[in-house]
């Protein structure tokens, strides 16, 4: 199974959960509430689901809130994403032989 | 049935092809195989009994077969050909006879006098049929009338002449006619036998023939009564006089000029049956109905998509145009949890709380597999144990092995479906569990509780939800849907065959075809917008403005009328020819509509002048063949007509003739076999039915000409 890298990034004193896909970073504003910008993280993980099942593993995970809060995210977040993932096999809406 | 009186089984002279001669079974085997009920062997001067015999027992009592022979016949140097032809009871004295004429001749050698053969064969009461006019070798006008004048059967004098249309033309004439297949080829018998006479009544033998050749009034009834007949008192005109008519299960011909009431006794004959419970009803020809009868609006069209593995997916898309975007869980939640880990000593003490649920999707859809396996197994052990067919086709000791693993099968199975759903409640028991002991820490402390979920899991399945639906309107709506064709009827030889073709199309965003109509309701510019909205949703079921693209679909007018894919259905429904789109001429309307009203299966045809813009070779080669064969099939076949084509070579059972003149209507009731037609109001007046359909009728000459094929009127 792939690993995809995560790591906590600061912009504008502000937090972001930075997850790696092949096709670019996708950012979750952990220290605002922007649940638009976590609907299009969602989005792009969904359709990063259609090729091949994946891991989201979080870099360097420190004492602080943040990462924490990253750390807990990204653990549910996995297991979602593989209950996305069976369902989206079941529908066939990717194909059964994708690992 | 069909008649063919001059046939040769062997070469008997020279000139004769070897394809003429054949075998006793092979003749009787060609003969069964076709439509010829009556057969007779005349070879050139020749008779062979013993083979005779053999193809009398061949044919047995599906054929009949009488003895001939075809002399050479010399008078005043003309030589002609004479067919003689007795009953099959009389075929020992007849071989005598021809014996006794031939002499020692051989066939190629013997020449006969008309003298000779009347005193050879008169005793055998024969028929005789002589060649004629262009019949060659043709008996001359002489040698015919020494013939006629000294037999005691002139009525029995036929005249053979080349084909239908010339003895129709000698019948018209008065000369009783008729031809015979003469075959010179066997391998082409099948062929031919299609256009020999056919005979309109029934005729038992040899005897019964000979009856109906000299017009004899109770045997031509006698055959007639065949057929179930009955009497009908109708109230067809103003006067309210009354109309006595002796109807068949055959055909039934009213005619005259124009004005004279023919359709007055039609309706009064639909009338009648109609008030006995028969479905009878006026055939009208009107060729500016043909698109309404077809139903090309399609104003009663409707089409079964199942069969053609279309789902209606009335659920899907009523899912997603009633879907909302799932929400997520706001991070915040986690801040503030991990901000305010709670010091609260009692609630560090309530450990559950800190447990991670499992997600109980996965075990629950293990569950509902198992129990689906169960169910279905279990149905199919009671088919196999409830099924005749089943349960017959393995012997005992096999169908009880196979009961018992698919029982232990369903047992394991059982256990399964109780294994997968514990571990279900156990895994959604400690979700529930977790999820209220966080809450109520959080209620009694006052932190905030660890969110159970990223919301991830409702997001995706919500998307993932409108993605099935939208994929599965789009499997309907792609099916290509084969065209349904039906065959109308014929336009005639040269024209082809007219088809009804109904093209079925879903609108699914590119079709643009200005001819196809909506078959739901939907307007066709709405039907096209949903198809192509939808579209636009698959390809974004996993953007960003997925919602938005949903916002548009139900924005679409009179969307709501759209609740299942048959509502995106379009259809053509044209006529066509060859394949191609047609629009048929008024008289090819005609012609298909006739032909669909003689199609109905209906025990009383009522046709008013059906000849109407119709051409005399469509009405002699489709329709009369169409009213011959109702007639055949017991039908009550009724015609008004003007047109001698249906009136003579139908040769209808009964005929009802209007006049009017300087005294007022007639009505004359009679039939062409007796050749007259009786005044219902005065027995001393009568007309001869030849005479009066030939001055009726319109093309009397041209019909008469072609009707010589089917035999009665001789």
């Amino acid at each position: 199974m792939v690993t995809l890298k995560a790591s906590v990034q600061t912009a504008d004193d502000k937090r972001f959960l930075d997850i790696t896909l092949e096709s670019g970073a996708v950012r979750i504003p952990i220290s605002d509430d922007n649940p638009n910008q976590v609907k299009s993280a969602f989005n792009r993980l969904i359709e990063r689901i259609k090729s091949g099942a994946f891991i989201i593993e979080l870099d360097e995970v420190g004492d602080d809130l943040f990462s924490q809060v990253a750390n807990e995210y990204i653990g549910q977040l996995n297991k979602e994403i593989q209950e996305v993932r069976e369902e989206m096999k079941k529908f066939k809406l990717v194909g059964e032989d994708e690992s | 049935m069909r008649i063919d009186i001059h046939t040769h089984t062997a070469r008997c002279k020279s000139g004769d092809a070897p394809t003429r001669e054949i075998s006793a079974p092979d003749f009787c085997e060609k003969i069964l195989s076709t439509d010829v009920g009556i057969v007779a062997i005349t070879n050139h001067n020749f008779f062979d009994l013993e083979q005779y015999r053999v193809i009398e027992r061949g044919l047995g009592a599906s054929a009949q077969v009488w003895p001939g022979v075809e002399l050479d016949i010399v008078e005043e140097g003309v030589r002609g050909h004479l067919i003689v032809i007795v009953s099959p009871a009389r075929s020992e004295d007849f071989s005598a006879a021809v014996t006794a004429l031939t002499g020692g001749s051989t066939p190629d050698g013997f020449f006969g006098t008309i003298e000779q053969v009347l005193a050879h064969f008169e005793p055998l009461e024969p028929i005789y049929v002589a060649h004629y006019r262009q019949k060659k070798p043709n008996l001359s006008e002489n040698a015919l009338d020494m013939l006629l004048a000294g037999t005691r059967y002139p009525q029995r004098v036929i005249k053979e002449v080349t084909n239908s249309i010339s003895a129709g033309i000698y019948i018209s004439h008065g000369h009783p006619s008729i031809y015979g297949s003469d075959v010179q080829d066997w391998s082409d018998y099948d062929e031919i036998a299609r256009n020999l006479p056919e005979l309109r009544l029934p005729v038992d033998s040899f005897e019964h023939f000979c009856f109906l050749l000299e017009k004899d009034q109770a045997t031509i009834n006698t055959a007639l009564d065949r057929k179930t007949v009955e009497e009908v008192v109708l109230q067809p005109f103003e006067d309210e006089s009354f109309l006595k008519l002796k109807v068949f299960n055959d055909i039934n011909v009213v005619f005259g000029a124009k004005g004279t009431g023919k359709s007055c006794i039609l309706r009064a004959i639909a009338r009648h049956y109609s008030e006995n419970g028969l479905d009878a009803r006026v055939y009208e020809p009107g060729s500016d109905r043909l698109n309404e009868i077809f139903d090309i609006r399609g104003k009663d069209l409707q089409i079964n998509l199942v069969p053609y593995g279309v789902h209606y997916c009335s659920d899907e898309i009523e899912a997603v145009r009633a879907a909302k975007e799932a929400e997520v869980t706001s991070l915040s939640k986690y801040v503030t949890y991990f901000a305010s880990k709670s010091t609260n000593r009692n609630a560090k003490l309530v450990l559950l709380k800190d447990i991670d649920p499992e997600e109980d999707g996965p075990s629950k859809r293990d569950f509902l597999d198992a129990v689906e396996a169960v169910e279905k197994t279990s149905a199919y052990l009671t088919f196999l144990e409830s099924n005749d067919a089943a349960r017959t086709v393995l012997t005992e000791p096999e169908r009880d092995e196979l009961l018992r693993l698919l029982s232990a099968f369903l047992k394991a199975l059982q256990a399964k479906a109780w294994s997968t759903f514990v571990a279900w409640k156990e895994v959604a028991l400690l979700k529930a569990a977790v999820t209220l002991f966080r809450k109520e820490v959080e209620r009694k402390t006052g932190t905030p509780a660890k969110p159970t979920t990223t919301g991830f899991r409702r997001y995706g399945a919500n998307r993932n939800k409108i993605a099935g639906s939208v994929a599965a309107i789009l499997k309907s709506i792609d099916t290509a849907i084969p065209p349904i064709i039906a065959t109308i009827g014929t336009l005639g030889k040269n024209k082809g065959t007219l088809e009804l073709r109904t093209e079925f199309y879903f609108q699914n965003g590119n079709v643009t075809d200005g001819e196809l109509l909506s078959l739901g309701g939907p307007k066709k510019s709405t039907q096209k917008k949903f198809a192509a909205q939808v579209r636009l949703i698959h390809g974004r079921v996993y953007s960003d403005d997925l919602f938005q693209c949903i916002a548009r679909l139900r924005e679409i007018e009179d969307v709501e009328g759209i609740k299942t894919v048959y509502e995106l259905v379009l259809f053509k429904k044209y006529f066509a020819l060859d394949g191609r789109a047609y629009e048929p001429s008024s008289g090819e309307a005609s012609m298909v509509m006739l032909q669909e009203e003689l199609a109905r299966d209906a025990d009383v045809y009522i046709l008013d002048e059906p000849e109407r813009s119709l051409g005399n070779e469509y009405i002699s080669d489709v329709i009369v063949p169409l009213i011959n064969e109702r007639a055949r099939a017991g039908k009550r076949v009724f015609i008004s007509t003007h047109d001698a084509n249906i009136a003579v070579r139908t040769l209808p059972y009964s005929s009802v003739y209007r006049s009017h003149d300087h005294d007022g209507y007639k009505t004359y009731v009679g039939n062409p076999f007796t050749n007259r037609l009786l005044n219902t109001s005065d027995e001393s007046d009568h007309l001869d039915w030849r005479i009066v359909s030939m001055r009726t009728l319109e093309g009397g000459p041209a019909a008469f000409g072609e009707r010589g094929r089917i035999y009665g009127h001789t």
